[in-house]
């Protein structure tokens, strides 16, 4: 089959939405269909540019190409799915959450003035126009899923994906607790930093790179959590394996997280993870006490719960393999299978 | 921002004063909303937009559409037809001409004639007799800047009658169902048909029909609730059919508590109507919450309830035949009633949730406010774009670019 794999892009950025569809086209081609993708520069500012911007992807004509159809296109985020095709399927990894959730938050995008307001609807009516002509629509994940039946009443089918590829294993369970992540705010390795200064025993890696980190390490220092927290920056794929297969438990708490890979690789790793009740997609897979544990977002609460952890390594093992046996559920094959049917 | 809300209220009794008062709380944790006093001639000073509720009764509504006629706003249209307001507004008030010029605009010289005909009263009153055929919408439509419709029927009527601007498509809201103790009028299965009771709620219908299915289900009861329009004879009716005794259960007007209750007790409601001035049913908004079996008639508003929720008799020549089969099936099954019942709550909870109804409400009014400067602002750029690449106005490319803006709904 032809596939076209749609996505915008912001020039000089590279995400989890990047790798994932990078990825798919991987999968796809390993499966003999011959895929291609299909990206066009994404700038959602100032005023009506987010509109302006969007409309590029309706004036695409990807029915054909070099005179050969295609026969399916795979639209993955705002503003690709605007794109015109008899059979689109969108796989959706987020909206353009300025004009939802984040609106009126320090994350939001428009303003009070009635043209920024209007703007807002406009963005939420492109998407039920866009989505509601898929031929087939997926999330991929429950909160997404959930996120777009409130805001335009389209119903969804959840499919999840795989994480990246890496060399998973599990060498043990040593005495730190392991953070990946982007380090920005909605992340909050904050609460981890904070957890540590409650309890003398908690060592924390903190693996990954961001706008938060100088932050971060200041927060580190200002708790006395010299040589208990080391922040490694962006890590390899071979360093990041290694982390994960010889880290106690595996530390995941952003704010409302549309699905979130980490708590998968943890899994993969054999590793519990510890996230928060209102981390949204993580608690898909994360069930407390089951294949990890599930704490109010509170430094003590952590602290208490990865202390626990430290404790009773018998019973992480264990939710660490239980995990992993949902992690291993989640396959290229079944996605693809699902979203080509 | 800020917005000027012109609707009756209560005390006065009508339903679209309930409806406001239901929805007004909502719709004021999202927006800045001052309700205008009855009477008013304009929006108050600083008001960003003027929201008017404009349904049939001139009593109601007049004042608020000769304030909506100062000061264009976005218009709820509550009933498509509204002959009966505008004759209120022109007749009523010794402006024949008025009249006669509107039926002519809309309805060319047979219009004004039939018009004079009515006014020299050689033939009955158009919007007692017939004001289907004669809606008159255009009265208010083209002072609308936008309108908010509860039905798809009642948005592709305004476009077809000419209105070119946004129109958005907000459902009812629903009152959440009150802890009542249903009050029951039957041993058998109870058949609720509430509102008022006259023949174009298809009362001589469902009479004919219940008194069918009492052959097979002599337990059945019909409860009627509602007043008796004048010069309908309901019991010479039930006299004939046989349905004075047993078979009916009457209750006049109720308030609102019993009327919960009479519902409840209920094990199908049903709402028919024709013809339709395009309006929606408070009664079927409130037999969803309660999650009962509807059966409904095939037309306006009620045909786009969903198939799971309502049976649907069309207003044609098998008209009793198809509500007798519809009595039928609810009366002897149970599960369907059940399965009815559940969906109908469920879509009182997933579409008509007055929270739901108030982001919509607040959407179409943000966008009424701000969504010109929005258009102009994308039309601009990208037909900047287009000419800096040779794109003339009138061109091939030109329009396609259009096509595609307005199948995105941009611009």
């Amino acid at each position: 089959m032809r596939i076209a794999v749609v996505r915008p892009q912001v020039p000089f950025a590279r995400g989890g939405a990047e790798i994932f569809t990078d990825r798919l086209v991987d999968e796809l081609r390993a499966r003999d269909h011959d895929a291609d993708l299909v990206s066009v520069p994404f700038k959602w500012y100032p005023g009506a540019r987010v509109l302006t911007q969007a409309f590029l992807w309706r004036m695409l004509d990807l029915d054909e190409a070099d005179g050969r159809r295609i026969d399916l296109v795979v639209a993955t985020k705002f503003p690709s799915y605007l794109v015109r095709h008899a059979d689109k399927r969108v796989w959706l990894v987020h909206q353009f959450r300025q004009a939802y959730e984040l609106d009126g938050t320090p994350l939001g995008q428009f303003g009070d003035s009635p043209e920024d307001r209007a703007l807002r609807r406009k963005v939420q009516e492109l998407d039920r126009v866009a989505l509601g002509e898929a031929a087939r629509l997926f999330t991929t994940s429950r909160n997404v899923a959930a996120r777009l039946a409130a805001s335009t009443g389209l119903a969804a089918e959840v499919l999840p994906h795989p994480p990246q590829e890496l060399d998973y294993r599990c060498e043990g369970y040593g005495n730190f607790v392991l953070s990946v992540n982007r380090l920005d705010r909605a992340k909050r390795i904050d609460l981890l930093l904070e957890a540590a200064a409650h309890d003398a025993g908690l060592e924390v890696v903190i693996a990954g790179d961001g706008p938060d980190r100088e932050r971060l390490e200041r927060l580190a220092s200002e708790r006395g959590l010299n040589g208990r927290a080391r922040f490694t920056g962006r890590v390899s794929e071979a360093e990041l394996a290694d982390l994960y297969a010889r880290c106690l438990a595996v530390y995941y708490a952003p704010v409302d997280e549309d699905y979130g890979m980490v708590p998968l690789e943890a899994f993969l790793s054999e590793k519990p993870v510890l996230t928060t009740t209102d981390a949204g997609g993580p608690l898909e897979v994360v069930f407390d006490h089951s294949t990890g544990l599930v704490v109010t977002p509170d430094a003590e609460e952590i602290a208490r719960a990865l202390g626990w952890l430290r404790e009773h390594r018998d019973e992480a093992a264990s939710l660490g393999r239980a995990g992993n046996a949902i992690a291993r559920e989640v396959t290229w094959d079944r996605a693809i299978g699902r979203l080509l049917a | 921002m800020k917005v000027a809300y012109f609707s009756p209220m209560p005390p006065e009794q009508t339903g679209i004063a309930d409806y406001s008062a239901l929805l007004l709380p909502e719709l004021r944790e999202r927006i800045d909303v001052t309700v205008v006093r009855r009477g008013a001639r304009k929006p108050p000073r600083g008001a960003d937009v003027a929201l008017y509720h404009v349904g049939n009764n001139p009593d109601a509504h007049a004042w608020i559409v000769d304030a909506l006629r100062r000061a264009p706003g976005v218009v709820v249209l509550h009933d498509f037809v509204l002959h009966h307001l505008v004759a209120g507004m022109t007749v009523g008030r010794r402006d024949g001409h008025g009249y006669l010029d509107l039926m002519e605009r809309e309805h060319g010289v047979v219009g004004r004639l039939l018009g004079h005909g009515v006014l020299d009263k050689r033939i009955p009153p158009l919007w007692e007799s017939r004001p289907e055929d004669f809606p008159l919408a255009t009265f208010v439509l083209e002072h609308a800047t936008g309108l908010i419709a509860h039905s798809r029927y009642v948005r592709d009527r305004a476009r077809a009658a000419g209105f070119e601007g946004p129109i958005s498509v907000v459902p009812h809201p629903a009152w959440p169902a009150p802890t009542v103790s249903p009050e029951r009028r039957g041993t058998g299965v109870v058949v609720g048909c509430f509102g008022v009771v006259n023949a174009s709620k298809r009362i001589p219908e469902l009479l004919r029909a219940t008194a069918d299915v009492r052959r097979e289900h002599p337990e059945l009861t019909l409860l009627l609730v509602g007043s008796t329009s004048p010069g309908f004879d309901l019991d010479r009716r039930l006299q004939r059919l046989g349905l004075a005794g047993d078979g009916l259960a009457r209750e006049g007007w109720v308030d609102e508590s019993r009327l919960w209750a009479l519902m409840a007790g209920s094990d199908v409601l049903v709402n028919l109507r024709h013809p339709t001035m395009g309006e929606t049913s408070g009664s079927v908004i409130r037999g969803l919450s309660l999650g009962k079996p509807l059966v409904v008639s095939d037309v306006g508003w009620f045909s786009e309830l969903p198939g799971d929720v309502a049976l649907k008799v069309a207003p044609d020549d098998a008209e009793v035949e198809t509500l007798t089969a519809a009595l039928e099936l609810l009366a002897a099954r149970a599960d369907i009633r059940d399965a009815m019942g559940a969906a109908a709550a469920d879509l009182a909870r997933r579409e008509h949730d007055v929270g739901r109804v108030a982001d919509l409400y607040a959407g179409s009014l943000e966008s009424a406010v701000g969504g010109g400067a929005v258009d102009d602002a994308v039309l601009r750029e990208v037909s900047e774009a287009a000419a800096d690449v040779g794109i003339s106005a009138n061109s091939a490319e030109a329009r396609e670019i259009a096509r595609r803006l307005a199948e995105v709904e941009l611009g």
